[in-house]
């Protein structure tokens, strides 16, 4: 069940991306509705955070190709906004909570000038949306879990962008913060925004968001909540990866080159 | 004395650029390594200083002479291509980093004193000072000396100041940086350049081998006094300088002395005092902060035992029966009683101890955490009361007065504890 949508505001065309000899993503291709929440499903290893990765340029795809408000990426990058995994830096970096936030606007400042007042003053009103005034001075290592998810929200808000992409950040969250980022996230989704998140727990996923794409090394279904939220295509998501697919895999790993490679 | 008056005044010029050499080296080579080794990257500074040998060897035999121009370019070469060799195995190879850096460092320092060798067997009446930029010689540094190693140091830090933006986030999240648009493959680029400079410069007055100590070892050390970005670039310069110019000053004095131990040592000395006497990350303060705890614990054990003494209906406790209960802690309970006794909290007479009104007051709290806590241990962690003490005699002395009303609320103030022994409020008396 795989759902193409007019004037999308992110198009997919037959993505296939490895890590060195292990194909992650097969043939993905679909197409998404602007002013939407959506969520990205799968189990773990699905190639969810790899789909976020390849749609930011952040790794080369063997094939296939992104368009982003009908444009290559790099045209548009200062309308993406992003949110890496909350493990994927050291927090022991000697940074405050604002320090971090601000280079939420280095994008739009460009190579070599420096963040000025206005700049403070736009990631202050960001922290505060994420409810973390109170922490601007905070070194980064001293912050929770959760508080760390809210500061690189609070990053990405500050890159004032119209498509924001999420890996996991409602990982290591409390109920109360996973509350309040959605609560977020769904303003922004009304208004007018797009948010795409990748989210684990399939029984929150079901509240949170109004599409979803459901991965598993391939790409299992794209559409409107009340389409392809069903057993049957939950099953196929989650009931185990595809037999004959990990075969394949097996036998490109034990190639000494990557045959899906141009 | 008198060497030291000489050398600090600097009224001999060739001293005044010495000092001005080591000063601008020691806070270019800071500012570069502490961003390496905010990178985890400290091995990658050490693998580039040993593999500029050769390029000064292969410098100095195309000059036949020690002209600062061709061993600066010389190095400058092989440590660009080692630095380039090294990520191209890592690309193209499964070989670990680590393993990587071992062999190109020692496969270029090999080839290096290879070559020194055949320039010391040629008998060239110039090699003499060629082995200096083994181990260093500060005082070797001339005014021409001076144009190129300062030149070169004020460049490193001027870029690094201009781009410090853009070096924040290539350390700290450089996958965020390519999302954002920045040039992160060209940061890193100019970054791996800084840091070949950076060795480069640090040739003649610290030498190949021990360069990378000047890179790593400021920024390690200051990392223990600060948790802001700047503060630490300007903290990890002064220690560079400082342990620089001390260096050069001994190698002064006494004239066989090469420069770059000496730095090696002072530095090292420096990151020894930080990592003792630093406040929050230095080991005595974690110490002293342990104590101070263990200490607290201890008093807490005294109070808590003569409340309890009370509730069976004993008004007050002997010393024996005091260190009766803690037979291991003899003395701390001795030191305890006495400290207690100073800050009012009990009183001793005729050696028996009993509790003062805000001792009794403090002994009720407590319990109270005890208790509470091993209340809802039972209640909402569903373990069973006989296992539920072990745990409450730590947090009897960690709970806050928040932690106190929050336990206090859910467990909808309870009057027994799970070993069915009351919970002591202030106004309730015993």
């Amino acid at each position: 069940m795989i759902k193409q949508v007019t004037q999308p505001i992110l198009e997919i065309h037959d993505l296939t991306v490895s890590y060195d000899q292990s194909p992650v993503l097969w043939n993905v291709d679909f197409s998404l509705p602007a002013g939407k929440l959506i969520g990205i499903l799968g189990p773990n290893g699905a190639g969810k955070s790899t789909l976020i990765k390849a749609i930011m340029g952040l790794i080369e795809p063997n094939s296939g190709y992104v368009k982003i408000f009908d444009q290559d990426l790099d045209k548009v990058r200062n309308k993406i906004s992003y949110v890496p995994q909350r493990e994927s830096v050291d927090w022991n970096f000697p940074a405050s909570v604002l320090d971090v936030v601000l280079m939420g606007t280095y994008g739009k400042l460009g190579l070599f000038k420096r963040p000025g007042k206005k700049e403070r003053e736009l990631a202050l009103s960001c922290l505060e949306k994420v409810g973390m005034t109170a922490y601007v001075h905070r070194q980064i290592s001293e912050l929770s879990g959760g508080q760390q998810q809210r500061v690189f929200i609070a990053r990405a808000l500050a890159q004032e962008a119209d498509l924001y992409l999420m890996d996991e950040p409602f990982a290591g969250v409390d109920m109360n913060t996973e509350t309040a980022i959605f609560n977020l996230l769904q303003e922004m989704s009304q208004s007018g925004k797009t948010v795409i998140v990748v989210h684990h727990d399939i029984y929150s996923a079901v509240n949170y968001f109004d599409w979803f794409i459901m991965l598993n090394l391939h790409l299992v279904a794209s559409g409107p909540k009340n389409e392809v939220v069903t057993e049957e295509l939950l099953r196929k998501t989650y009931g185990g990866k595809l037999n004959l697919l990990s075969k394949v895999s097996e036998l490109i790993r034990q190639k000494e080159f990557n045959p899906l490679k141009d | 004395m008198e060497d030291f008056l000489y050398f600090f005044s600097f009224q001999d010029a060739s001293i005044a650029f010495v000092v001005l050499g080591i000063t601008l080296l020691g806070i270019g080579s800071a500012f570069v390594g502490t961003f390496s080794f905010l990178d985890n990257k400290a091995l990658l500074g050490d693998a580039i200083s040993h593999a500029i040998l050769p390029g000064i060897c292969l410098g100095f035999m195309l000059a036949g002479e020690k002209n600062p121009f061709f061993i600066v370019g010389g190095a400058i070469a092989s440590g660009g291509l080692a630095t380039y060799l090294t990520s191209w195995l890592k690309d193209n190879t499964k070989l670990s980093e680590d393993s990587i850096i071992a062999v190109v460092l020692s496969v270029f320092f090999g080839i290096g004193i290879v070559f020194l060798t055949i320039i010391q067997k040629s008998g060239n009446p110039e090699m003499a000072g060629l082995n200096q930029f083994i181990f260093g010689n500060a005082i070797g540094i001339v005014e021409r000396d001076l144009w190129i190693y300062g030149g070169l140091s004020i460049g490193i830090i001027g870029v690094l100041v201009f781009m410090l933006k853009e070096f924040q986030i290539l350390v700290f999240n450089p996958d965020f940086g390519k999302a954002l648009g920045l040039p992160m493959h060209h940061i890193r680029l100019v970054f791996n350049i800084l840091i070949i400079l950076a060795v480069v410069i640090g040739i003649q007055a610290i030498g190949v081998v021990l360069m990378a100590a000047l890179l790593i070892t400021p920024g390690a050390a200051a990392r223990f006094w600060t948790d802001r970005l700047k503060t630490l670039l300007i903290l990890a310069a002064v220690f560079a300088i400082i342990s620089g110019i001390f260096g050069t000053y001994i190698s002064y004095t006494l004239p066989q002395m090469p420069t770059g131990p000496w730095v090696v040592v002072i530095l090292s000395f420096i990151a020894l005092l930080s990592f003792l006497f630093a406040p929050k990350k230095g080991i005595l303060f974690r110490f002293y902060h342990r104590k101070k705890y263990i200490d607290k614990t201890q008093r807490d054990h005294v109070l808590k035992s003569i409340y309890k003494a009370e509730e069976l209906g004993k008004p007050a406790l002997s010393l024996e029966e005091l260190t009766h209960i803690y037979p291991h802690q003899k003395q701390a309970i001795k030191n305890s009683i006495k400290e207690l006794e100073k800050e009012g909290q009990l009183f001793i007479n005729q050696n028996l101890i009993k509790l003062t009104k805000p001792g009794k007051m403090e002994a009720k709290r407590i319990v109270r955490l005890h208790r509470l806590w091993e209340l809802y241990l039972n209640e909402y962690m569903n373990i069973a009361p006989d296992h539920v003490h072990e745990s409450a005699e730590k947090l009897e002395h960690l709970l806050t007065p928040e932690l106190e009303a929050l336990l206090e609320t859910r467990l909808n103030f309870p009057r027994l504890d799970p070993h069915q022994e009351t919970i002591p409020r202030d106004h309730d008396d015993i």
